[in-house]
């Protein structure tokens, strides 16, 4: 149903709007933001994995120079009820928690928050931290969620029979009859270390209670304005008008921005109690804190003789940590939800255990969860490849979904739009010259030093979902006016995480009014302005923040075309805006001529429209639904991007080092709004892949404690580690969402962290090596070197 | 954000910055370039009474001296880069200074004595330092003492400096043309050194000597006949290293197995392919 427009702009490399403002140092980020008389929030965390807290002393901290307030989880309770989950365990029949701003009564995890203070300046807050006294009853801990799920293991939370939060499966078809029906079975396990993003603006909000007017102004770095609204509304009883959420610019979010976080109501219960703003802004070393994706994987497959596969069955534990009131742990579930990814694989059942421990929570992370089971699709397909001496792209070629089935409904219910899988394959071989790797791998000695490995990676990646009942809603919404002058002002409930998709609807509404890109202005992340919407996550906001604002453009350029032909004495449908003109033949007048007669002229020759150039349009795409099908299952993602990633490598088999020499992906998310910024997408989503691939790994102490508190210790790719990433684009537009985009925001991720896995593996499968545990680290690379030398001495 | 208030003393002699550190001892910080230090104090993990910078000390950072190229405490990376007296008389150092991590800025503010000092482990300097075996002269208000490099570096995080000591200068023999070469291995773009080997040939050409750096808490000698077997330096190295180091970025075992192929390497990049 893509509607039929003259793309000028979409389409098109236009620069970013505010680019300048990014260069030159004018982007005004929450930091930016000073309100006189502003106090400094330091937070008190707790040392201990798990303990009760008997008492908590604040008197000697009150005291202290510049300290203006102190406060514990009793006082706070006081104040503040316990934050509404983003998506509560509870609504799919789990286990929950009620997260607090300050820990009550116990502590789940090293780095709670147990206390804070508001002090004159951040010197003061964070020296008065040393005089709060706390005494704990340390408890036992657990970090482990395979030891967790153990009878006997001490549990997360005191008064819990077991740690188990959620557990479940997908399936459908029987599972053990096909696996015995099958010529060939193999089971292989894999590790998914704990890892995270880490945005070079870490977050940061600042809370100012206006006692004149009894509304909280919450300036925060998020990403859901509207949802975080309703949250600290909750949390702090107040009504849901009373709480004005404004988001700026924005350095990066990736998922840790969505709401949850303890310190969002903090720094407004300190303002309340006293009557200043504060401002907290967390350091690396919190944002290390929260975690995302750690999973242990058995897969066991059945497969013919040529390589297809006939059934399949994952078995998934994931290690969430202590639940936060965040939506990180959704993502193991939608880890099983996503399998078979795009593979017609029509026997699966994909069973998921969420376990709490110890270690800090999870939120949301780019891929949420989805890469994961890329991840283990992919193993798959190189191991069914390897057990059977074949190519592994023609084992992909033999289980992809052909493209004449689409829409096509996978095992678990995801009803996927539409794709050229094959020729995407076939393309990215092409592109990074495929014969050529392979032909010198076969010249390579067995001695080598430097082994060269290829690893090829499909990427399914559902985006712009929806979740039942949840404010995860699906729909978003925009406003689109033109002022008299002709300036156009669009209002949008998505938000930018700074990744410029602002500047995609600016070309969107800008080609409807027949304007540029520069003549639009794009307001977005403040809850008093804009309509109501769900902020940015899951690849959403060309799909539907883009579409609405179409349909309200579209409601504009209608009214504009009516009052031109008017003017000009022609027939609406003749007119046609272009070039910043309305033209019907050869007369035309400026746009703006027009928009200030519907304001001028309203009983005149703009007679025969509503003078409003002003339309507020919600976008609900297709293929989206809440009701169950036949078999029980919502269908929660509209549109389904996919791409094939390939990563050649280089392996220093005496060091374990990996170089990533060359990266290629043929991606396609349908109608390419703008391609710079889908590029920029990709590039930043294949650096974290790499990352996870290779070093970026959350670790904890015994006593669970975070040893990876900053990036020294926590490892990320730099420039210096990257290739060149080569895309290309196929351009499959989606049949079930307005211009046909599926999303670029979330994709990246698990194609390029399979790719990456997949190639270390293939440079390492004639020594016998087996790789079941990430990242691949020097250390676990030469250790499993050294493991299959030992296991095959003659290898 | 650092917490605890502190004394910044930035004398212009050399006696007031020593008098610095007679009279604070053990609670005084000496302030290079502060890219070790600094980001120690807003973490907490030091809370110096008093910060001795000796940005205005105006030491000459380089200079050839009977036989030696001698740094100066305030020496940087930077310097040791671009000094023609480094390129010609101790390029291994200047290989090494090559290979630090954290980019121009870094590069300009982080000094050699500064690295020396902290006697981190998984560090650049201290293998390369102790391959040239250099001299590490040590100020106090009761004058000048010589350690040589090796034993300056008592164990991780410890060297031979006493409190009230400042390291005022590094003194590094003379090597000319005499090959050398030098390897780091670190796991990515961003790592710290896991494991660097720095050798040096003797001025007759008949010995080599090889240290071994970060893989242990203090780098190890290895001193031999010139081309070694591969078999005799993988044999001696695992030997000398009794101790290994063991972090949150390479374990005691994976430094143990690559410390011995680091040696080869710079053996073979040296030309004394063993």
């Amino acid at each position: 149903m893509t509607t039929d427009v003259a793309t000028t702009h979409v389409g098109a490399r236009t620069r970013r709007l505010r680019g300048d403002a990014f260069l030159t140092g004018r982007a005004r980020y929450v930091g930016d933001i000073r309100p006189a008389g502003t106090l400094h929030l330091a937070i008190l965390r707790s040392p201990h994995a798990h303990a009760r807290i008997r008492h908590v002393d604040l008197d000697a901290a009150r005291e202290l120079p510049g300290v203006v307030a102190v406060l514990d989880g009793v006082g706070a309770a006081e104040l503040a009820d316990p934050l509404p989950h983003f998506v509560d365990p509870a609504t799919f029949g789990g286990r929950s928690v009620d997260v607090r701003c300050l820990a009550l009564g116990e502590v789940s995890y090293a780095g709670q928050p147990v206390a804070a203070v508001a002090a004159e300046s951040i010197h003061d807050a964070e020296a008065a931290l040393a005089a709060i006294g706390v005494d704990y009853e340390v408890l036992p801990h657990v970090l482990d969620a395979v030891e967790a799920l153990e009878p006997g293991a001490p549990r997360a939370y005191a008064d819990w029979p077991d740690n188990v939060v959620l557990a479940g499966s997908y399936t459908e078809g029987d599972v053990d009859e096909e696996l015995a029906a099958s010529e060939h079975v193999l089971t292989t396990t894999m590790t998914i270390q704990r890892y995270s993003q880490q945005p070079m603006e870490t977050r940061g909000y600042i809370g100012t209670w206006d006692e004149q007017t009894q509304r909280m102004t919450l300036h925060g770095s998020c990403q859901n304005p509207h949802p975080l609204r309703a949250v600290l509304a909750t949390a702090l009883r107040l009504g849901e008008e009373q709480v004005h959420v404004v988001v700026p610019d924005v350095g990066g979010a990736f998922g840790l921005k969505m709401h949850g976080h303890a310190e969002e109501p903090l720094v407004c219960v300190m303002s309340r109690l006293t009557g200043r703003p504060v401002r907290w802004t967390e350091r690396r070393s919190d944002c290390l804190l929260i975690g995302g994706r750690e999973q242990h994987h058995t897969v066991t497959v059945g497969f013919e003789a040529d390589g297809t596969v006939r059934a399949l069955r994952d078995d998934l534990v994931a290690n969430v940590g202590a639940l936060g009131a965040a939506p990180g742990w959704g993502m193991a579930y939608l880890t099983a939800l996503a399998f078979p990814t795009g593979y017609a694989i029509r026997t699966v059942d994909a069973r998921f255990r969420i376990v709490a421990t110890n270690k800090s929570p999870w939120n949301a992370s780019r891929g949420y969860g989805k890469e994961a089971t890329n991840l283990m699709m992919e193993r798959v397909m190189d191991l069914v490849a390897r057990e059977l001496g074949l190519d592994p792209a023609e084992v992909r070629h033999r289980n992809l979904i052909p493209d004449d089935a689409f829409p096509y409904k996978t095992t678990a219910g995801l009803n996927i739009d539409s794709g050229q899988y094959h020729l995407a394959l076939d393309r990215v071989l092409e592109l990074v010259d495929e014969p050529a790797v392979r032909r010198e791998q076969r010249d390579q000695p067995m001695d080598a030093t430097v082994r060269t490995g290829l690893g090829i990676a499909f990427e399914l990646t559902p985006e712009a979902g929806g979740t039942p009942g949840t404010l995860v809603g699906g729909f978003d919404t925009s406003t689109v006016r033109m002022a008299p002058s002709g300036q156009v002002t669009v209002l949008t409930g998505v938000t930018t995480p700074g990744g410029g998709n602002d500047t995609g609807i600016a070309q969107i509404v800008a080609d409807r009014l027949g304007l540029s890109p520069a003549d639009i202005s794009i307001v977005q992340g403040d809850t008093d302005r804009c309509p109501y919407g769900f902020g940015n996550f899951s690849g959403r906001s060309m799909v539907v923040g883009g579409s609405a604002s179409a349909l309200a453009a579209d409601d504009i350029a209608e009214r504009l075309r009516a009052v031109a032909a008017a003017m000009l004495g022609g027939d609406a449908d003749d007119v046609v805006l272009r070039d910043g003109r309305a033209w019907c033949g050869d007369r035309s007048l400026p746009v703006e001529d027009v928009a200030r007669t519907v304001y001028s002229e309203a009983f005149g020759v703009a007679d025969a429209v509503t003078p409003a150039l002003e339309s507020t349009r919600v976008y609900k795409p297709d293929n989206l639904t809440f009701v169950p099908d036949d078999r029980g299952r919502p269908q929660t993602y509209p549109t389904y991007s996919y791409a094939v990633h390939v990563a050649i490598v280089d392996v220093d088999v005496e060091t374990g080092i990996t170089s990533l020499r060359r990266f290629g992906v043929v991606h396609d998310c349908g109608t390419i709004i703008n391609p710079t910024l889908v590029e920029g997408q990709m590039h930043g989503a294949v650096a974290m892949g790499v990352g996870a691939a290779l070093m970026e790994s959350i670790v904890h102490g015994d006593d669970g404690r975070l040893v990876t508190d900053r990036l020294k210790r926590y490892l990320m790719p730099r420039a210096g580690d990257l290739p060149d990433i080569e895309i290309e684009h196929l351009v499959t537009p989606s049949p079930f969402t307005l211009l046909g985009a599926k999303g670029a925001g979330e994709a990246g991720v698990g194609g390029a962290l399979s790719a990456v896995v997949g190639a270390v593996d293939d440079a390492l499968a004639p020594l016998g090596v087996t790789l079941d545990r990430l990242p691949l680290t020097p250390p676990t690379v030469l250790e499993a070197i050294h493991a299959a030398a030992v296991e095959r001495p003659h290898a | 954000m650092i917490a605890r208030p502190f004394r910044h003393e930035r004398p212009t002699d050399l006696d007031a910055a020593l008098a610095v550190l007679a009279d604070a001892g053990t609670g005084a910080r000496v302030l290079g370039g502060g890219t070790l230090l600094v980001p120690e104090m807003v973490a907490g993990e030091c809370a110096p009474t008093h910060v001795l910078d000796l940005g205005r000390l105006g030491l000459d950072p380089v200079r050839l001296e009977g036989g030696d190229v001698v740094l100066a405490a305030t020496a940087t990376y930077a310097d040791v880069l671009v000094h023609p007296a480094v390129a010609a008389e101790a390029p291994l150092l200047a290989a090494m200074a090559a290979g630090v991590t954290g980019g121009v800025q870094l590069l300009n503010a982080a000094t050699l004595a500064g690295s020396a000092c902290q006697a981190a482990p998984g560090s650049d300097a201290p293998g390369t330092l102790v391959a040239l075996d250099a001299r590490m002269r040590l100020a106090s208000t009761a004058g000048v003492r010589e350690v040589a490099a090796q034993d300056f570096f008592v164990d991780a995080f410890r060297t031979a400096l006493q409190p009230h000591e400042l390291l005022l200068e590094i003194a590094v023999p003379c090597t000319g043309g005499r090959s050398s070469g030098y390897v780091k291995l670190k796991h990515s773009a961003s790592s710290w050194p896991i494991a660097t080997s720095a050798c040096l040939l003797s001025v007759d050409g008949s010995r080599v000597r090889v240290a071994i750096g970060a893989a242990g808490p203090v780098p190890v000698v290895l001193e031999t006949d010139a081309e070694p077997g591969a078999a005799f330096v993988a044999a001696e190295v695992a030997s000398l290293l009794e101790v290994t180091w063991d972090d949150v970025l390479a374990d005691a075992a994976y430094r143990r197995r690559v410390a011995p192929v680091a040696a080869r390497r710079a053996l073979e990049k040296a030309g004394l392919t063993p």
